[in-house]
């Protein structure tokens, strides 16, 4: 166990302090809080140190993001001073903090002597920091290899890892990821003795590798489309399937929806949405969207002429990545860093285009932070917002009316000195259009008509 | 001399505190070029302004209130010119410009009673009632005699010519008059400067009736008027602030530190919000606290770029948006006459010239004011209490002369 931090380049050293990391996430007031001993050694009445715990608390909030970022140097020379200053005041200050803390009193008693709660207090640490009203709010975190379970696959570990860091970003990108991990899963199966891959496989193997993902970040709502499709295939199975005839299959399945709903649906969609951009119009987008982009490009390769109103989120600037390809591709880009020019860059645009991370049963979008402001702004300079969505971004289940029922917490950004939600919850009424790729032509599908287009997706043959 | 002080590091503070040693003219030129790189702006402009005025008054030669008002004006249209979305210039211009008008006929009706022994007995206090330096006191020494003497003599003749406002023909060389004028306006001057330092502090004084325990206030870029107005109801009430700004932090940088701080040592919990869409925090938000830079005659205000972002999500979730702002900011003239909609910034701090590409290649426009249309605007929260828009008309008619009112100092 000891030596199994070496995937967290940020947690690496604190697992080696024996879990001082608990009596550490108050770093920073740490040297004050030794000055502070000596000086009022003897005045610490029980309100004194009922204040003092508190004050405690409060800096421990602050700093708690930066727990996970404490420098190798700064930990030790902590430990160093935690060790000596530890014989009496402070650790009694310290544990009086804990109490009040509730959950990270199990977490610190242990901490002294053994060295396991540690990692359970860095996993613990930043959703603590989180303010209470947000606390319902999934976050990604990191957890290290070894922490998972036994039976997930190291492809899909690899993919866990990526989504919990955010290399894996957007829903289609980890969608995939998913798959192709999900087809190393299956290649490598093997069905044991007496049993039926129709009845063994999703319980005892598919699951931990869901579960496994899911606890690195919250399921995209794409992902868990697919995986319901991909279970139902496997319950189709007659249960004297031939092993290597049901894997066959399985495999087979998942190519074909990824290159169905992944593949062609990118070509279908921005094929489609071309067709909306106008001719000397000016297009704009918020932040950057793999369907936009390409959307953008293939209108230009079409031979239009057109500019591009680049809004981006200064938090992310993936906008100013997508203003500069659009750039060397020859078209003309106004770029505005934040969302203080959406009004004055939309006097000029013709049309809006939007990328969404999922659409729910309420026809709202659920996209990135910031896209339900840029759509309401539109709607009220009366420019025509058209969102790009594939099909298995829709979720059938759920309605969300405003952004707090399902959001995520950006992991960099989850305390109160620096707060972020993920995504927001754009009303469908803002939208005028969704073009997905079930749509021919210019055809708009409106928002509210996504039902529909769901029940004419309700193909036996699918799902 | 003067001119080596400025070069060097200029700020207002150092401008205001040089204001009685360097001419007139430097003074302004300092200020001016203090407007255009933006040094001086948000709630100080009003501030600098109001400083420069009473210099003008004071320091300027003018023989009749005509001169005068033609000399404030000049020296607010260039001020104006160097900073053309600082609508408070033009306010302050306006307040003085009536200040003068109230006075002139005030002296005027005085004579009228043929009060000159009073006027006489009043001038040699004249001196220690303005403590500006400058020519003043100069001239207060040399003139009362000549003065007093005219004024027996022009007494009827001011009786009989009404005041008229600005085309007012004064009395030739009543220059007795004209002095107390003088001190009188620099009076008013300094009063409006007193009433613009104590506005946010007189607004804050309505803090605990806008927020109530437990509400959750944003704070789009919250500037000293909303840090005033949270602190002073952190005071009293237990709440949470969310305080949202669309500029990008540098990494380590911790945005809004000091408000939080003393906010958090008040017992209020404050959020730092590193997002740029405020919908997504809107169903939590109970109110939204904006600062104005200046309020139109139709409601509307001038202000930080972005609040109309967080005032349209406000309005989508049907919650209040309340605007900080001093009547002094009240701006008798519609949005459309004078200024420009939008406001552009550097955008450096976004698109670093580092980025070779990025230079070369795009368009960055970095939006740092923008208008915000009265739809969006519940409340007005003045240092005169809260106000609806209805009610704005009647303020600034009570602030403002008519003839001053369609004053702009935005025609070339």
């Amino acid at each position: 166990m000891a030596v199994e931090n070496t995937g967290a380049p940020a947690g690496a050293p604190a697992p080696q302090e024996k879990g001082k990391q608990q009596a550490k996430s108050t770093v920073a007031n740490t040297p004050a809080t030794t000055g502070g001993d000596a000086a009022g050694e003897q005045k610490l009445t029980p309100a004194q140190l009922k204040a003092k715990a508190k004050a405690e608390k409060a800096a421990r909030r602050a700093k708690a993001k930066e727990v996970k970022e404490v420098p190798p140097a700064a930990a030790v020379a902590d430990a160093k001073g935690g060790k000596s200053g530890k014989g009496g005041k402070q650790e009694g200050s310290q544990s009086a903090g804990s109490q009040q803390q509730g959950k990270s009193v199990p977490g610190r008693r242990p901490s002294v002597n053994g060295r396991r709660p540690s990692v359970a207090i860095i996993k613990e640490d930043p959703r603590s920091s989180i303010p209470e009203c947000f606390s319902h709010v999934a976050m990604a975190k990191r957890i290290q290899t070894s922490q998972a379970h036994k039976d997930v696959h190291p492809a899909v570990l690899a993919v866990g890892q990526q989504m919990a860091t955010f290399a894996l970003k957007d829903s289609i990108a980890r969608l995939e990821a998913t798959l192709l991990a999900f087809k190393k899963v299956i290649e490598s199966y093997e069905t044991p003795k007496g049993n039926s891959l129709s009845r063994h496989f999703v319980p005892h193997v598919l699951n931990p590798q869901i579960e496994y993902l899911t606890e690195c970040r919250p399921m995209s709502f794409s992902m868990g489309n697919a995986i319901r499709f991909l279970k139902s295939q496997v319950n189709k199975f007659d249960i004297d399937t031939p092993e290597d005839e049901a894997k066959e299959s399985l495999l087979e399945f998942i190519d074909i929806f990824i290159n169905e709903r992944i593949t062609l649906a990118e070509v279908v969609i921005s094929k489609n949405a071309a067709e909306l951009i106008d001719e000397d119009g000016v297009v704009l987008t918020y932040g950057r969207h793999r369907l936009v982009e390409k959307t953008i490009l293939r209108a230009k390769a079409n031979g239009k002429s057109f500019a591009v109103s680049v809004i981006d989120d200064p938090y992310d600037q993936g906008g100013k990545e997508l203003a500069k390809t659009l750039q060397q591709a020859g078209i003309r880009v106004f770029y505005s860093p934040n969302l203080g020019g959406v009004r004055a860059h939309l006097e000029r645009a013709s049309n809006v285009l939007l990328g969404t991370e999922a659409i729910f049963a309420n026809g709202s979008l659920h996209a990135p932070a910031g896209t339900a402001d840029v759509a309401m702004a539109a709607s009220a300079a009366n420019v025509k917002v058209v969102a790009l969505c594939e099909t298995i971004n829709f979720d059938r289940e759920r309605v969300s009316v405003d952004s707090l029922t399902y959001n995520e917490i950006d992991p960099e950004r989850c305390s109160a000195e620096s707060f972020r939600l993920m995504f927001d919850n754009t009303h469908s009424k803002y939208i005028a259009g969704v073009i997905t790729e079930f749509e021919s032509g210019t055809d708009f599908a409106p928002a509210q008509a996504i039902l529909t287009l769901l029940r004419k997706r309700e193909d036996p043959t699918i799902a | 001399m003067a001119s080596s002080q400025m070069s060097y590091a200029p700020t207002l503070g150092k401008l205001l505190k040089s204001l009685n040693t360097q001419p007139l003219e430097a003074s302004i030129e300092a200020l001016i070029y203090l407007l255009k790189r933006r040094q001086v702006k948000g709630d100080d402009v009003a501030n600098a302004t109001a400083h420069m005025l009473l210099q003008v008054v004071a320091k300027s030669k003018w023989q009749n209130v005509d001169q005068l008002l033609a000399k404030v004006s000049n020296t607010g249209h260039r001020l104006a010119q160097a900073a053309p979305t600082e609508q408070v210039i033009g306010n302050v211009v306006r307040r003085v410009m009536g200040l003068i008008r109230d006075e002139a006929s005030e002296d005027r009706n005085a004579d009228e009673m043929g009060d000159s022994v009073s006027d006489l007995s009043q001038l040699p206090t004249t001196p220690t009632i303005s403590t500006r330096p400058g020519p003043t006191p100069l001239r207060a020494a040399t003139l009362p005699m000549s003065k007093s003497m005219f004024n027996l003599l022009c007494v009827s003749e001011t009786a009989q010519s009404p005041v008229t406002g600005a085309s007012t023909p004064m009395s030739q060389g009543a220059s007795a008059n004209m002095h107390a004028l003088r001190s009188e306006v620099i009076d008013g001057i300094e009063e409006i400067m007193d009433e613009i330092s104590q506005a946010d502090d007189q607004i804050a004084g309505f803090a605990d009736i806008q927020i109530h325990p437990g509400d959750y206030v944003l704070a789009y870029l919250p500037s000293p008027t909303v840090e005033r107005f949270l602190l002073k109801a952190a005071a009293k009430r237990r709440f949470t602030v969310f305080i949202a700004s669309a500029e990008r932090q540098k990494p380590g940088e911790v945005p809004h530190a000091a408000l939080r701080k003393k906010l958090n040592g008040l017992g209020v919990n404050a959020i730092s919000l590193a997002s740029n869409g405020l919908m997504a925090y809107m169903p939590r938000v109970n109110k939204v606290v904006i600062s104005a830079k200046a309020v139109y005659a139709n409601g509307g205000i001038s202000t930080e770029s972005g609040c109309s972002t967080a005032a349209r999500a406000a309005q989508e979730y049907s919650k209040p948006v309340i605007v900080l702002s001093g009547v002094y900011k009240f701006c008798p003239v519609d949005p459309s006459d004078d200024g420009t909609e939008f406001e552009q910034g550097d955008s450096s701090t976004y698109v670093d010239y580092a980025d070779g590409e990025a230079v070369d290649a795009l368009e960055v426009e970095n939006i740092v004011g923008e208008y915000l249309p009265p739809q969006y605007v519940d409340v007005y929260l003045t240092n005169l209490g809260p106000q609806t828009r209805d009610h704005l008309a009647t303020i600034m008619a009570d602030h403002y002369k008519l003839e001053d009112m369609g004053l702009s100092l935005h025609l070339p």
